[in-house]
């Protein structure tokens, strides 16, 4: 019984992430439209396009076209169930392991590049490509800076790395460990897709890459997908590096300016090579882990 | 009651039969295999889980044996995917030259399998190794090329001969050939030689760096219904000296305290972490998706070898958990691919496309296993991989762990490599119209192997809990794993929950799809296309160099090993071609000098 009440509350803690990252979607296009001086649309935009793509007739490339997109909403939306919002609040107390998030938004991003490379399209491949290999860069940094924070709490549990973080005597580990949460931030852009990481999907260059094909309801629900995505990986961020949220206020503020400082970033910013963006971050964000992680476990230099 | 004496005798006695029937008829003689293995799986699971073999020996003199949880667990395992992949043996042996006795030496390796994991005796544990080694060599060189046997024997027989001596070393010192009372016996600088004896018998036999140099040339040319074999199960050979020599030699070198680990041990793991990054490297760079398949089995090998040198309880589950998953998910991929080849004839990536529309089973057996060998759950390898991060991380292994996670994350992008240009893509002209799903006595191995990768996934609790059995005997204190959960040092797993989470999630988007307007069907060739005209599959299908831009960064180093190893076969050469001279020239005189140069030599520390 108290399993059906926490599936239904992991469904609204994922639909309040697809309504949270629409609007500050929606938001930030406001936000970059200033910055460009221009007015920019309506805060509801992203909300209408997504609506309208899901109303129109499309066409679908086989039955792996179509399963790759459930699968990859699937996952995410799974992945997403599982996200403390605050410190109090997870649908499923402390099964809220990190390895899940990280390992769980695969098996999304395993959905949608197999349905991705199932219309045929050879963008479509070779934009699955770049998205593999942006993933290979970011993710042994990121995972590396993880460590020194699963080390030092002592619990791989979201939830309770932001206990750790709120208790007296501690603090953000964005502050506890400055090299690391540089990277951390770093590895966030790439998890993006944000500029200058923005390769995978770089619409001038290989048409949108793993989007080409889609059309319709497949595009519209790919669109949730991506918006839930950002919601968990800003989210992971937010308990990770900055002290989670002990209420849902806090966890509002502190997540949209995660979101808008990335954007605002990525504005301006040109747009790497794939073997750049490897090269980026095989060099100093990793060697910067490295050292972060060394110096805060062996020699205990925490702030 | 089983007994094992009568289980190796009875395998010998139909090896026998089997070479008479497979002259009669493939047919007859493959299924003849077929209930030959599966004799020896049903007898060895039905007794062996609650440890009740027979292990008396009245028959064959000389011989005796004892059963551990230990290699109960390995002999398990690879008894299971022999007996999957006898189900092939009927579709392909017709292909082979000496298709007679591919069954007879396929039931002696499995002979040896059986006697080398549960005979108590050292000199019985090398004869049953030189048993397989001897009977798989004539086994390989059936597929592609009889140069991968070569190479496959001599990485073998230097690791058997690596075993031999350190055997040797240990009945020096324990007098004993007894393999408990030897290993524990051992002590000071002979306990240090015999580690890394048992250590080059383990990595040569795990295809490990620096000794991987077989392993793709051998898996890539095996024939196909060998080398899930190759990978699943005789691999895991290497696995088991492994844990022989990690956890069962008392540790002798100096304990670096900063990780609380033996210097040996950490070496271990650095090479262990060299070979995960190497094989990850290798594999996404391979075309041929056998050789990839192999450098994961390598990669894989090197997870292994960082679990069992990190002697603490969560990681001895991780490792026995990666042993079982990476077994089954890579005998998964490479019955896939090899029902691939039976259709098309060939296994390089470059040359497939769009073998979904006609092979849909193979193609989720393959998804099946890779999303387990790329360590995602729902599926087995998830949980050995999560096991392994929850010890490197409590070490706080740095290095270690950069390479365990690059190769988690690497996974991803070989797995995905034959998943995209083999399965996906453009359905090739040249496959549209022969092309079959694989035949039904196929595809029950397949569906098998398919089902048991989610289990292992969704409710490991049971089969953790034997592997418990297994790190308690070993001398550890069992982890905390009950039906539902798994407790590592910093969390706790819940796999079932995990699943059913997803489920509900695929629901939750399933039905969105099915509620939304039904989409039009078109082809394969009405995409996006620039605005051109494109006429031919072939040149709309991105298949060749997937990973281009990565691979460039890498280009040069990637050689240094095959060129270290044929630099090394030159001299070996050499030194044949100055023995050559010495021995068997026309020169009486300097044979005569030669000869007595090597016994002033010998004698040397005698009586001179």
């Amino acid at each position: 019984m108290t399993l059906i009440v926490n599936i239904l509350v992991g469904l609204g803690v994922a639909l309040f992430g697809f309504a949270l990252q629409t609007s500050i979607g929606g938001i930030n296009r406001r936000v970059v439209a200033r910055l460009q001086k221009r007015v920019g649309p309506k805060w509801y935009q992203e909300f209408i396009d997504i609506f309208k793509l899901l109303s129109k007739r499309s066409v679908s490339h086989g039955w792996i076209f179509d399963f790759g997109v459930i699968m990859a909403l699937g996952g995410i939306i799974a992945t997403a169930m599982f996200m403390p919002l605050t410190s109090s609040f997870s649908a499923f107390g402390t099964y809220d392991n990190f390895f899940i998030f990280v390992y769980l938004l695969a098996v999304g991003m395993l959905g949608m590049a197999m349905s991705a490379s199932g219309s045929g399209n050879p963008w479509a491949s070779i934009g699955v490509m770049r998205a593999l290999t942006t993933m290979l860069a970011y993710e042994v940094p990121f995972m590396i800076v993880v460590l020194t924070i699963i080390k030092l709490s002592g619990s791989s549990s979201l939830t309770q790395i932001q206990l750790f973080q709120q208790a007296a005597g501690h603090n953000w580990f964005l502050i506890a460990l400055p090299i690391g949460g540089i990277v951390g931030f770093l590895a966030l852009m790439g998890m993006l897709g944000k500029k200058p990481f923005e390769t995978y999907i770089a619409p001038g260059e290989i048409a949108s890459g793993p989007m080409v094909e889609y059309g319709g309801k497949q595009l519209g629900m790919l669109f949730i997908m991506h918006e839930i995505t950002v919601f968990i990986e800003v989210s992971l961020f937010v308990h990770l590096f900055l002290g989670g949220a002990t209420n849902i206020f806090i966890f509002l503020i502190k997540y949209f300016l995660v979101y808008t400082f990335a954007n605002l970033i990525s504005n301006v910013n040109g747009r790497f090579k794939i073997d750049q963006v490897v090269k980026f971050f095989y060099k100093w964000p990793l060697l910067a882990a490295v050292v972060q992680a060394v110096i805060a476990i062996y020699f205990g230099w925490v702030i | 009651m089983a007994n094992i004496e009568l289980l190796i005798l009875l395998l010998f006695g139909s090896a026998l039969v089997a070479y008479f029937l497979t002259k009669l008829s493939t047919m007859a003689g493959s299924i003849f295999t077929i209930f030959a293995t599966m004799f020896v799986f049903v007898s060895l699971a039905y007794y062996g889980f609650s440890q009740n073999l027979d292990t008396s020996v009245n028959l064959i003199p000389f011989f005796s044996f004892s059963q551990t949880y230990l290699g109960f667990y390995f002999a398990i395992i690879i008894v299971f995917v022999y007996l999957m992949v006898s189900f092939f043996h009927p579709y392909y042996l017709n292909e082979y030259k000496y298709k007679d006795s591919y069954n007879m030496l396929f039931l002696l390796s499995l002979a040896g399998i059986v006697g080398a994991f549960y005979t108590d005796n050292f000199i019985q544990l090398f004869f049953f190794f030189e048993l397989i080694i001897w009977t798989t060599m004539f086994l390989i060189p059936q597929g592609k090329s009889r140069e991968a046997a070569v190479s496959y024997y001599g990485f073998s027989v230097a690791g058997s001969v690596a075993m031999l001596l350190g055997i040797f070393i240990i009945f020096q010192q324990s007098g004993s050939f007894q393999i408990e009372a030897g290993l524990a016996g051992l002590s000071g600088t002979p306990a240090v030689f015999v580690f890394v004896l048992f250590l080059i018998a383990s990595f040569a036999k795990l295809g490990a760096f620096p000794l991987h140099i077989w392993l793709p040339i051998a898996h890539g040319n095996a024939p196909h219904p060998f080398s899930p074999v190759l990978s699943g199960a005789l691999v895991k050979l290497g696995a088991f000296i492994g844990v022989l020599a990690l956890i069962k030699i008392p540790a002798a070198s100096i304990d670096i305290a900063a990780i609380d680990l033996p210097l040996g041990q950490y070496i271990v793991a650095i090479l262990g972490s060299l070979s995960i990054v190497f094989g990850t490297l290798m594999a996404i760079k391979e075309d041929d998706a056998k050789k990839l398949l192999a450098y994961s089995s390598m990669s894989h090998g090197g997870y292994i070898l960082v679990a069992f040198s990190l002697m603490n309880s969560v990681a001895l589950a991780g490792g026995f958990y990666h042993i079982l998953a990476h077994a089954l998910a890579s005998a998964g991929a490479f019955m896939a691919i090899a029902a691939v080849a039976r259709q098309t004839g060939t296994t390089k990536m470059s040359e497939l496309g769009g073998m979904i529309h006609k092979m849909p089973i193979t193609y989720l057996a393959y998804l099946i296993a890779i999303i387990s060998m790329a360590g995602i759950p729902p599926m087995g390898g998830f949980i050995s991989k999560w096991l392994i991060f929850q010890a490197v991380i409590n070490k706080g292994m740095v290095l270690v762990a950069i390479a365990v996670f690059f190769g988690s994350i690497g996974s991803f992008l070989y797995v995905f490599r034959p998943l995209a240009a083999l399965f996906l893509g453009q359905e090739l002209s040249e496959y549209k119209v022969k092309v079959k799903e694989a035949p039904l006595l196929m595809l029950i191995p397949t569906v098998i192997i398919m089902l048991l990768n989610i289990y292992t996934g969704v409710l490991p609790g049971a089969l953790l809990g034997f592997t418990n059995n297994v790190i308690v005997e070993l001398g550890f204190a069992p982890i905390d794993v009950t039906t539902f959960d798994i407790t590592g040092f910093n969390g706790v797993l819940n796999p079932a929950l995990i699943s059913l989470i997803f489920a509900v999630g695929v629901a939750v988007a399933f039905v969105i799809f099915i509620i939304l307007k039904k989409s039009r069907k078109v082809g394969l060739m009405d995409t996006y296309t620039a605005a051109n005209f494109v006429h031919d599959e072939h040149v709309f299908h991105y298949t060749k160099d997937f990973y281009a831009p990565l691979e460039r960064l890498y280009e040069k180093q990637s050689t240094w090993m095959t060129r270290f190893y044929a630099a090394l076969a030159q001299k070996v050469m050499e030194v044949g071609r100055l023995a050559k001279t010495l021995f068997m020239s026309k020169y009486v005189e300097m044979v005569i000098i030669f000869i007595v140069g090597i016994i002033l030599f010998l004698l040397w520390g005698e009586i001179l």
